[in-house]
């Protein structure tokens, strides 16, 4: 009997793959189509990865060859490195709160901007979208958040006697943390946002006039029976984005804190590897900053996923 | 969809005449109206609102000018002497100063309301409460106005003269408008060691190559792994998904390694090829010819095209949208790259890095730091805004299925 299902289930297989080998023979043209793009896809965003692990588990400087040392560099990066531990306490206190706050926000502004009129629509999209493509506009947040009294915010806050001397708001490594999340929160409705915007606006209008028959009285529940159900691609599709802004943060504390920051307090993951990257020339651990870095993210990724499955359910 | 038909089975034959379309809802509401469960909406007339509306604001502005002209007046009479009259008046001044807060506020509130209800449209849609809309709207305006605030910062310190970037408090909008900034960055421009317009040159040749092959070579992909079935196809689809979420810092120290292998450090390469095979452009691309019917190309296949004739020839005019999309995002992005990490020589340095050397320049360059910082960001947000319709409907079909 077993014997039998197991045979049967590699013929199965067999002619599976029988027919995968005649298809793809018949679709050559495809391959040929996708083959540029591939071949870069593959130099520049595949082969980085499998490196970038490969060498995780050496030590190499670019000059000499890379010497194999096992798991090294990930006990070095637990154990002996403090710095590293900062960065990642640093890293997930950004991705945290700005990760699901600013796809949260992301999509109840999306929301709410959807109920205006066309014109105002496409003001408001704009604003809030312009912070995120101004190039280094964040530049300016160091002006604002200036250690002196000519900083807008110490201005403002000593003029009204909040404070009597003004605020390190870069400098100190209490302020430091909040003022980038405030940063990052600034810049965080970005290409999901758009997303959400545009899928808000192809939300099958019968179907609001459908709820509306079956008892739906009021725009939250709207929200939740309607909208949010008939979202989930983009859902997902911001949640990518949101992740990716929340871990790759590098950018932002490297102009405003320095680089680097006092007491480390600005370190995170990527201003960590690039450090080790580009001016200590540790590849074999940078490598391994950049491995766990990739589990991490792909782990979160999963995990909204999993929870984004749950709407609508 | 039932109720639609049943409706017309009902009687209601719809002549051909009949202006306005009923919707289900428009049909359910009429009859409990007909049966006394809600009252019936009175038509919203826009001028009797706009009179309204204009005779109550003018009453509470009269108010409140009023009371903060009585509020003024005691105030001088305390500075001026005349004790006994002022120190009798002064109880009074509470009053005048809630009343003249109570106005503003009121005054206000109302404001929002009647613009609400006059550019909003006239008949409301289900399930909205006025409440929530002004809400809806006083947050959105909180919001809007924290969001450009930084923005409107930075241009308001461009414009500044030297002596207001240093003014205590500082300002927003400059008390005199100068365009030194700007002009003192050209001449800083002008004393680089690299002639300046070699800058420029450089970021206008990765941006406009590095774009031009990216759509090109994003769209050949784009198309067969839209429009055919192919063993491999959904699998690699799926690894440029992943592979959204890993920035250029991320992959950046492997990538090192590779470019010097392929010894294309310190040459356009080194940024151009990765900006090829950017997998935001795919994604997009790839999602919005899933909307294109697939009978376009049958017919094509039909009548004889060749795989690249139906790509260019049907698919891609057809697109346009995304095109355009794919264009945007990758402008913004080579544009914006400063490269330091792949380019070395001066030469080929790239023109956001040049800017950022001159912002870097300390205190004395507050000014000018403010202009790059302009200068910087007007490209992208100029070309969103130009752009803007065609995005959405491109990022309509961005979602994904799980």
């Amino acid at each position: 009997m077993s014997t039998n299902s197991t045979v049967s289930y590699l013929s199965i297989r067999r002619e599976k793959i029988k027919y995968g080998w005649t298809k793809a023979k018949r679709m050559k043209v495809c391959y040929l189509f996708i083959l540029p793009y591939a071949l870069l896809f593959f130099t520049f965003f595949i082969l980085p990865i499998v490196t970038s692990i490969y060498y995780s588990f050496t030590n190499y400087n670019i000059l000499e060859r890379p010497k194999f040392v096992g798991f090294q560099n990930y006990i070095n990066l637990v154990l002996q490195d403090e710095v590293f531990l900062t960065a990642v306490r640093n890293t997930f206190v950004i991705a945290v709160i700005t990760g699901p706050i600013g796809y949260m926000l992301s999509f109840i502004f999306a929301w709410f901007i959807n109920e205006l009129p066309r014109w105002l629509r496409t003001i408001a999209v704009v604003v809030f979208y312009a912070p995120s493509i101004a190039g280094n506009a964040y530049y300016i947040f160091s002006i604002i958040f200036k250690g002196d009294v000519y900083g807008y915010l110490n201005s403002f806050l000593v003029q009204f006697g909040f404070v009597n001397s003004p605020i390190l708001w870069l400098t100190d490594p209490k302020y430091i943390m909040p003022v980038l999340i405030i940063v990052i929160l600034w810049m965080s409705m970005g290409t999901g946002f758009l997303s959400f915007v545009a899928g808000l606006q192809g939300v099958d209008r019968s179907m609001y006039e459908a709820g509306y028959v079956d008892g739906i009285r009021n725009r939250w529940q709207e929200l939740f029976y309607i909208t949010l159900p008939s979202m989930k691609p983009m859902l997902l599709f911001g949640a990518i984005m949101a992740i990716t802004n929340a871990f790759n943060v590098c950018d932002v504390p490297r102009a405003l804190a320095g680089y680097p920051s006092t007491d480390y307090a600005a370190r995170t993951i990527v201003t960590h590897l690039f450090d080790y990257g580009f001016s200590r020339f540790e590849m074999g651990y940078a490598s391994a900053i950049a491995t766990v870095l990739f589990v991490v993210m792909i782990l979160s990724k999963k995990g909204v996923q999993g929870l984004l499955r749950r709407i609508g359910e | 969809m039932s109720g639609v038909n049943l409706n017309k089975q009902n009687g209601n034959p719809a002549p051909a005449a009949q202006p306005v379309k009923k919707t289900r809802a428009d049909i359910l509401h009429e009859q409990m109206v007909r049966n006394g469960e809600i009252k019936p909406v009175v038509k919203f007339n826009r001028g009797m609102f706009a009179l309204k509306a204009g005779i109550i604001l003018a009453v509470i502005t009269i108010i409140a000018v009023v009371a903060s002209w009585r509020v003024n007046v005691l105030e001088n009479n305390l500075l001026l002497g005349d004790k006994a009259e002022a120190l009798f008046d002064q109880s009074y001044a509470p009053v005048y100063r809630a009343v003249k807060l109570g106005a503003i506020v009121l005054g206000a509130l109302y404001l929002i309301y009647a613009v609400i209800r006059f550019i909003a449209p006239r008949r409301r849609k289900p399930n909205r409460s006025v409440f929530g809309d002004i809400g809806i709207y006083l947050m959105l305006t909180l919001v809007a106005v924290a969001m450009a605030f930084p923005l409107v910062f930075s241009i308001g310190s461009s414009l500044k003269p030297l002596d207001e970037l240093f003014r205590f408090p500082p300002t927003v909008f400059p008390r005199q408008v100068t365009l030194d900034n700007f002009s003192d960055l050209f001449v800083t421009m002008g004393q680089s060691w690299v002639p300046f317009t070699r800058y420029i040159t450089n970021t206008v040749l990765i941006t406009f190559v590095g774009t031009f092959g990216h759509l090109i070579i994003a769209s050949m992909a784009a198309f067969v792994l839209a429009k055919y079935d192919f063993p491999g196809g959904r699998t690699f689809f799926n690894v440029v998904v992943t592979c959204l979420m890993f920035s250029g810092y991320v992959t950046g120290i492997p990538n090192y390694v590779i470019m010097s292998r392929l010894k294309m450090i310190d040459t356009y390469w080194a940024v151009l090829l990765p900006a090829f095979a950017a997998p935001i452009g795919l994604f997009l691309m790839k999602q919005f010819m899933e909307g294109l019917p697939n009978s376009l190309i049958e017919a094509a296949h039909l009548d004889g095209a060749g795989e690249f004739r139906i790509f260019w020839n049907i698919v891609m005019p057809n697109v346009k949208p995304a095109w355009l999309t794919l264009i945007i995002f990758s402008v913004q992005g080579l544009w914006n790259t400063n490269a330091a990490t792949v380019i070395y020589s001066e030469a080929k340095k790239t023109l956001v890095y040049a800017l950022q050397q001159i912002q870097a320049g300390g205190i004395a360059r507050t000014g000018q730091a403010a202009a790059v910082t302009v200068i910087v960001m007007l490209v992208p947000i100029t070309i969103f805004i130009l752009s803007q319709s065609q995005i959405l409907e491109t990022m309509a079909s961005s979602g994904l299925k799980d």
